[in-house]
Order: structure tokens, then sequence, then C-alpha cells
């Protein structure tokens, strides 16, 4: 396991300076809301950013996430809302547990679906990845519209459900069940990419396909695994967004998350730990953006430019060096 | 195998003929109509029609179900050269049997219409409206000319000759495709046109899906038959020249620009600072302003450039950040006049006053005067800057063989003189309708076809350009011939950025959506959009503009659609997103097309054939 940068490091110990020195000029109560708005805005950048790191470690680059996530929320809410209507017609206050959980798991087939559209054309007709990408991005942005202009009549925001995921209390807050989900996913991905043959092979092919195909390794194989798997987190992701966060999907409700997750796995150097730290601290700045509007210390605007700018910088290798698997965007030809 | 593929489509054709609406005789706002097919009338809403001749469509259908038999028959001939003779005679016969049924048809609806209008019937209350042929007859036109295709398929050379015109064959396959897809998704979320909360026999139910899915199309293509629709279409094409530019000069020099929305923010915020606050005559500071909105663009652009360059860093990773960036550098300065920094308190001047997040107005000086105002003088046209165009483009074209910079000399002579003659030449009076007058299409259409001339020039005329091209082609070559890798990666961002920034004139500085200034609404997405621009246009000149074209006019149509059918806009970004996913994938056509090598390859062993065969020509001859 290669280790994490010092400045990695160094960031996190900056932002939890950050917020100690925040919290002794506010009250706690803030400092608590701080920190569980961290959480949930670090929870879809994790799931997503952990989905990409399999499809970049098989080799394939994965800038259509954010399309996936959109496409995951949006089947989500819209599956939750036709699945409930009966329901609700006849008994607006009727509630169902199992409801929520079908729209997260068609959410989740949804993202699946994108993401097996994108491997069979990079994969079997070696699509260049970035046009690719950028085209189920625009789709993304695109097709959500058309379909609840013809099921609510606008193209901005579909109907708000009643049955959302049901929150779990915690010392006086609430979050998602799949805030949990994600951050147990974190072990569970680096036992799974480190440990195990499966995750060997996956690395393996990311970094020479010819050498892994030589050993018997189906590579298109590994490879359509690896960008489905993402796919369905990256939809997991969205379900998150629209039935877990909110309640309704709205136009273009990822707002750049997707490649948000994106840089961080470069920050995180395609290792789920770092993953972790990075999608934490990015959680954290966009917590913070939150929490700062209107207030004195820094404008939201420019806190929310942080992430960006730091990503830049360390692609740069001005704050350590991120090095990508070697076969990364390359398409495999036998 | 082939042939029997092409007789399933024969088959396929034939049924569709038999069920799709032929034409529709009249159509009420919300699409509704009355559907003409070869064997019924179909009126799901029963509106009210005058007795007409319909009884063409029955001869017609049978006349190309004989051809359509005939064709089937034609495949399975032995002799090559027969073949090809026989598709090319059907294929002309289609094309004349489609031009007759219009006749017909539109013979049929004057009948009708010609003697209420004597009557005095106002145009708008005929009985007759929003007639058109429909899918049916429309079809005739594509089987004709698949059937001209197929025939120069069987001679010598034929998939040759398919693979040569790649950069056109691929593309429009694309576009067919989308088409295809586009159609099937309309056709899923809409219930057919009239059929809404009926229970139609299934006949007619499929033919009135037909008709949506035939005017969806239609509409999306009616702009390009009114001077309006032309105004609206080019407007909107405007921009995406310049993004499409601006990606395909990356794409030209190996190089990935997804930066284009953040060029075009910076581009717009320089145009803004310099528009608002330089003072001066307005011949100093418009060009001023339009160097700016290049300026912005280049520095956004030269930044992952330059980071490439010296680091090795992405740029695709850059770019994606940076347009972040300036969006939130965008945000930052319209938003709010005072922000405070831990408590210290900073002013800007940019905001403009009032609740809304907006700049300042451009000063009168500094703005792109409207089309409108540069075509009509007084009320009369003038010919000034159509003749100018023309003129200069057409010396341009036409001076081929001439060297380059007396190539140049004489177009912009062609130009003033042009711009001269077209000043004094009387043009006839003209009205303007309001919807021409609240057009905003602008002069920035002018810049955009002076970068397109600037990007054939630069990157196809002059040793910086083809040094540019020999990086994108093959970088380890180009660096062994002596070209400096890592300034050309900067030039190349740079220009590419500046070529998007340019696109924000048409925004800032021609009121392309309404106002001369910065608002939230700067529609950035169309720096996104250049790409399916840059990639349907194959990155040359003339593909990028009529691409452009083709988008503006769809987006235009979107409206429409909008209006009439409730379909959203975005179904438009639909086929965009599915063209470029097209194209990436070639089209899902053999790998000769896709790769250059494989097809030298096609077309190397074509001729050799030829030769072969003119050989063996000479040979019986002899």
């Amino acid at each position: 396991m290669k280790r994490l940068s010092p400045f990695m490091i160094g960031f996190l110990v900056v932002a939890a300076i950050a917020v100690v020195v925040l919290g002794m000029r506010v009250e706690s109560a803030i400092l608590i809301a701080l920190f569980f708005s961290t959480l949930r805005q670090t929870t879809p950048l994790l799931l997503t950013a952990l989905g990409g790191m399999f499809s970049e470690r098989s080799g394939v680059v994965n800038i259509a996430l954010e399309g996936m996530i959109l496409f995951g929320a949006a089947a989500a809410a819209i599956s939750v809302e036709r699945l409930e209507a009966p329901m609700l017609a006849a008994d607006p206050l009727a509630r169902s547990a199992w409801i929520p959980w079908v729209g997260v798991l068609v959410g989740m087939l949804m993202g699946g679906l994108v993401a097996t559209v994108y491997a069979i054309a990079v994969i079997r007709y070696r699509a260049e990845q970035i046009v690719t990408g950028t085209a189920i991005n625009l789709l993304a942005a695109g097709a959500p519209p058309v379909l609840m202009q013809a099921l609510y009549n606008t193209t901005t925001n579909s109907k708000e459900v009643e049955n959302r995921l049901i929150n779990i209390p915690i010392a006086g807050e609430s979050i998602s069940p799949l805030v949990f989900l994600a951050f147990l996913l974190v072990p569970l991905c680096w036992w799974v990419m480190f440990k195990t043959p499966w995750g060997l092979r996956l690395r393996a092919v990311g970094e020479q396909p010819e050498a892994a195909d030589t050993m018997g390794i189906n590579v298109y194989r590994m490879r359509y695994t690896a960008v489905i798997l993402s796919g369905l987190l990256a939809g997991l992701a969205g379900a998150y967004l629209s039935v877990g966060f909110l309640n309704q999907f709205v136009k273009n409700m990822s707002a750049g998350q997707g490649f948000i997750a994106l840089a961080a796995l470069i920050f995180g150097k395609w290792h789920p730990l770092g993953v972790l730290g990075a999608t934490l601290l990015f959680g954290f700045f966009r917590a913070l953006a939150i929490q700062l509007q209107g207030g004195e210390v820094m404008p939201s605007v420019v806190v929310e430019a942080i992430p960006y700018v730091l990503t830049i910088l360390v692609l740069a290798g001005f704050i350590g060096r991120s090095r990508p698997p070697a076969a990364v965007g390359k398409p495999y030809e036998k | 195998m082939m042939r029997y593929l092409l007789l399933a489509v024969n088959f396929v054709v034939v049924l569709l003929m038999a069920i799709a609406p032929w034409a529709v005789l009249k159509r009420e706002f919300g699409g509704v109509g009355v559907l003409l097919t070869p064997f019924d009338l179909v009126n799901p809403q029963n509106l009210e029609l005058p007795a007409m001749n319909t009884g063409w469509a029955t001869p017609f259908f049978w006349i190309w179900a004989l051809l359509v038999l005939g064709t089937s028959v034609v495949l399975f001939l032995p002799d090559a050269r027969t073949r090809a003779r026989l598709l090319y005679a059907i294929g002309v016969v289609g094309l004349a049997l489609f031009a007759a049924e219009a006749i017909v048809f539109y013979q049929s609806v004057e009948a009708i219409n010609g003697p209420a209008l004597e009557a005095g019937t106002s145009p708008r209350r005929l009985p007759l409206r929003r007639f058109s042929l429909s899918l049916g007859a429309y079809l005739g036109v594509f089987f004709s000319l698949g059937m001209l295709i197929l025939a120069r398929l069987q001679l010598p050379g034929g998939k040759a000759f398919l693979v040569r015109y790649r950069g056109v064959v691929v593309p429009l396959v694309s576009l067919l495709l989308a088409s295809f897809i586009g159609a099937l998704v309309v056709g899923f979320i809409r219930p057919g046109l009239g059929a809404e909360g009926k229970v139609l026999p299934l006949l007619d139910a499929v033919a009135t899906k037909l008709d949506l899915v035939t005017y969806t199309f239609q509409l999306l293509f009616s702009p390009i038959i009114s001077l309006t629709g032309w105004f609206q279409s080019l407007l909107l094409a405007t921009p995406l020249i310049f993004t499409g530019l601006a990606v395909a000069f990356g794409f030209r020099s190996g190089l990935f620009n997804i930066g284009a929305p953040g060029q075009l923010t910076l581009g717009a915020i320089c145009a803004m600072v310099v528009g608002v606050y330089l003072p001066g005559p307005g011949w100093i500071t418009l060009p001023l302003s339009i160097i700016a909105a290049a300026l912005g663009g280049a520095l956004w652009g030269a930044i992952p450039g330059w980071l490439k360059a010296r680091f090795g860093a992405h740029e695709v990773i850059n770019t994606i950040m940076l347009n972040y960036v300036a969006a939130s550098l965008f945000l930052f300065l319209i938003a709010s006049n005072e922000y405070k920094f831990f408590g210290a308190t900073v002013h800007l001047p940019f905001k403009a006053e009032g609740f809304e997040a907006r700049s300042n107005e451009v000063r009168e000086g500094s703005r792109i005067p409207l089309m409108l105002d540069l075509l009509v003088r007084d009320g009369h046209i003038s010919w000034a800057i159509p003749l100018a165009l023309l003129l200069g483009l057409g010396v341009y074209y036409t001076q081929r063989r001439a060297d380059l910079s007396r190539r140049l000399l004489i177009s912009g002579a062609a130009v003033l003189v042009g711009y001269a003659a077209g000043g004094f030449l009387p043009g006839p009076a003209v009205e303007l309708t309001s919807a021409l007058t609240s057009s905003r299409f602008n002069g920035a259409f002018l810049l955009a076809v002076l970068a397109l001339l600037f990007y054939n020039f630069y990157l196809f005329r002059t040793p910086g350009g083809y040094e540019l091209r020999a990086v994108g082609l093959a970088p380890k070559a180009a660096e062994y011939g002596g070209v400096n890798l890592r300034s050309k990666i900067v030039l190349a961002m740079a220009i590419s950025g500046a070529l998007a920034g340019l696109a924000a004139t048409h925004y800032v500085l021609g009121g392309g959506v309404d106002e001369y200034r910065l608002k939230q609404s700067l529609p950035t997405g169309v720096g996104f959009d250049g790409i399916a621009v840059a990639l349907m246009g194959q990155n040359t000149p003339i593909g990028i503009s009529l691409s452009a074209l083709l988008f503006g006019v769809l987006l235009t149509g979107g409206l429409d659609l909008n209006q009439q059918l409730a379909i959203s806009r975005e179904l438009v970004t639909v086929l965009q997103a599915l063209i470029v996913l097209f194209i990436a994938a070639g089209g899902f056509l053999p790998r000769y097309f896709i790769d250059p090598l494989q097809a030298a390859q096609v077309e190397t062993e074509a001729r050799a054939e030829q030769e072969d065969h003119e050989r063996a020509l000479i040979g019986r001859a002899g």
C-alpha cells in the first residue's frame, strides 16, 4: 500500500484546526452542524470517487461519472414517484419503508446501464474515452428534462416524493443510512483492491494490459466489470442526492460533483484511503461554503472554488505527486 | 448475407409505407391533424375536412411496392454492372415518383385553398392549413438515395468510394442513427397526435405515432423555410461556430480543450470590463473590447497549456477544474459589490444596482450593432456587407493558385470594393416584421466568419499552423523535425482559448441573449456544444460552419417543438449527445472507416482492382 503524502495529511490537519478555531469563535451547535453537513456533502463524492477508482484502475478514464450520477438521481426520484402514486391516491398519508429502497436500486441500475453503454463504446468500439464521456454527460443534461417534460410538464424538477429514505437519528441530528454505507464501503474497497486476486488482476489490467492478457486475464471482461461497477456506485450517489438528501430530482442537481469526485480520485492517488481523505476534505469545503453563506469570514463562492484549485496544484505536482495508472485512457487492442 | 439484410430492409420499407401517413391534409396548432395513409383517412379528432382528392396515395403506394419488389430481384442478379445500372435507374425513378407525389398533393390542396383564397378568406383561415407530405412520401426519397449509393457500391472501387468520403459518411451515419433513437424516444414519451386518451384501432394508433415522430422532425427543421427562422438559426449558430472552432483547434493540435465554457466566461468578464469602463470613441473601444474577450479566453486556455508543457498535467482535468474556477470568479464579480474576508471588507465596482446578479451595461459605443441595422439602412436593404462578404470569399476561394500574400491582398481589396459598390447600389425597400426587428442576430456573426477564415488560413496556410498539425498527428516526429513541443502546446491552448473567449462577444458586446451585460444566465454550456460541432464538422472549416448551422436550426426548431407539441427543447441536446457518442464510436461502421491506415489500404486495393479490371478490358479488346 502506498503511503499517503505528508501534504495530504497536512491538509487534513489544517482543516481540523480550522474547525477548532472556528469552533472557539462560534457555538458548538454550529460546529456539530458543520460536522454532519460535512458527512452529508462527502457521501456522494465518496461513493462516486470509489466507483471511479475501479474504472480508472482498470485503465478506463471515467469522465462520465457526472452523467451517471444525474441518470441515477433522475431514475431514483421518478421510480419512487411512480411507485408511490397509486398508494398515495388511496391514502395521502400512507408511507412505505421499501419504496425508497427500490428507488435506490433503480438509481443504481440506471447508473450501471449508462455505464454499460459507455463501456461498450470505449471498450468494444475503442471510442475516444474523453469524447464519449462528454457525450454521456451531455446526454445526462438533456434526457432527464425531456422525460420530466413528458411526465410532469416541467423540465426543471420532478414531483416531490413523500417516501424518501428514512434518516437515522444521531446526537440531535439525523443522517441517511447511505452515509454509513458509503463510509463502510471504503475498507471493503480497500480489501477488494489490495487483498483479493480480483483486485490484483484489476490493477494489472490498468498498468500493463498486455502482460495481464499473457497471464490469461480477460482484459475486456475486467474493464467491463470495473466500468459497470463505477456506474452502479455513481448511480447510488445520484439516488442519495434525489431520495436521500432531497426528495425530488432537480435539473443538473449534481452540479459538478462527478467532476469533484474525479478530482478527489486524483487527489487521493487512486487509493481508497486517499480517496476517503480527499473526499472528506472536499466535502468539508462544500459544507463550509454553505455554513459561511452571508458570514464575515470568507465569501462562499471563494470557498467553493478551493477544491478545484487544489486539484490543479496537485496535478501539477506542487502538493505531492499524483501518478495515474499507466494504461489509463488507452483502448486495448488484442 | 448483406443481400438478405437488404431484403429485410425492403420488406420493412414496404410495410412502413403501407401504414405510415403519406400526407397531412390539415393540422391544428397542437399538432392534431387529418392523416392520409394509402388505404385510409385517419382523423382521430374528427376535424372538419372539405371533400378533396385523396385517392392518389393508393396507386402511388402500389407503384412503390412494385419498385421495391423489383429492387429485391435486382439484388440477386449475377452481373455487377447490370445490378448497378438497374439500381441507378430505380433510384432515379424513385426520385421522380416523389416529385410526382409532391405535385399531385400540392395541386389537390390548391384545388381547395385556391378558390377559398379568391373568395376572400384570409390566408390564416384557409380550409387547409399546415398541410405537408409526411413519412410515407419521405421514405421514398431516402430509399431512392440509398439505392443510388448502393448502385455505386456495386461497381469496382465502391467501398473505396465510401471510405474516401468517410469525413462525410461517419457524421451523416451518426446523424441518422441519432435521429432514429431520438424518434424512438419521442414515440415512447408522447402519445400519438390526436390519440391522447383515446383507444384507436391498432393501425390508426401506429399511424398517429409515426405522424408524431415525423412532425417532430419537421418542426425541428422548419426554421430553414422562413427568413425569421434563418435569422434565429444564425443567431444561435454564432457562438457555436466560435466554440466549435476552439475545440477543433485543440483537436488539430492533439489537445482536448474541454474548457471552452471557462474560457468563454473569462472572455465575457474581460469584454465587460473593457466595454463598460474604457472611455473613448466607439471605433477604438469596440475593437479593444473584442480583443479583450480574446485575451481573456487565451489566458484561461494558456494556463492548462502551460501546466501540461511544464509539469505534464493532463489538460482535460485541468480545463474542467478551470471551468468551475471561472464560474466561481464570474459569480464573485457580479453577485455582490461588498465581500468580507476575515472581517475586513473588500469593495468591487462591477455589480449593477438592484437585486439581480448582473454587471453594468456595456457603453453604447462598445456594442456590436445588430445585423438588421447593418443590412437595412433607412428602410432599404443595403448590399454593402453581403456584397463585401460574397466578393471577398469568392475571390479568396477562386484564387487558389495565387501566392498567399497576394491572395489575401486581392481578397481584402475585393471586400473593400464590394463594400463600396454595395453602398452605392440601390436596395429595394423592405417592410420589417416585428419578429425580425426583435431578433438579437448581431455583427458577432461576421466575427465568427472572420474566425473561420483565420482557422483555415492559420492552420492550413502558414508554417506555424503546419507545425501545430504536425504536433497533433505525431508529436515525436514533430519534435524530431525541430518543433518546440512545449511552446506549441501553450500556443495551441492559448489560440483555442481565444476562439472560445470570442464567443463572449456575441453575448456581452452583441447582446445575443437580451442585454449588453454579464448575467447569471450566460449560457456557458455552448462550450460543451462546441465539442459536438467540432466532431460533426470533422475539424474542417466548412464542416464546422455547416454543423454549427445545423445545430442552430435544430435549436431554433426546438422552440416550436416546445410550444406546439410540449416536447422539451432539450431533445436537441439529446440528439447532440447521441451524435457525439456515435461519431466517437465511428458510427459503428467497420474499422477501415476510422483508422486512416486501414482506409488507405482499402483505397490502394481498390485502385489495384480498378487497374486489373482495365487491363482485362484492354486484353479482351486486343
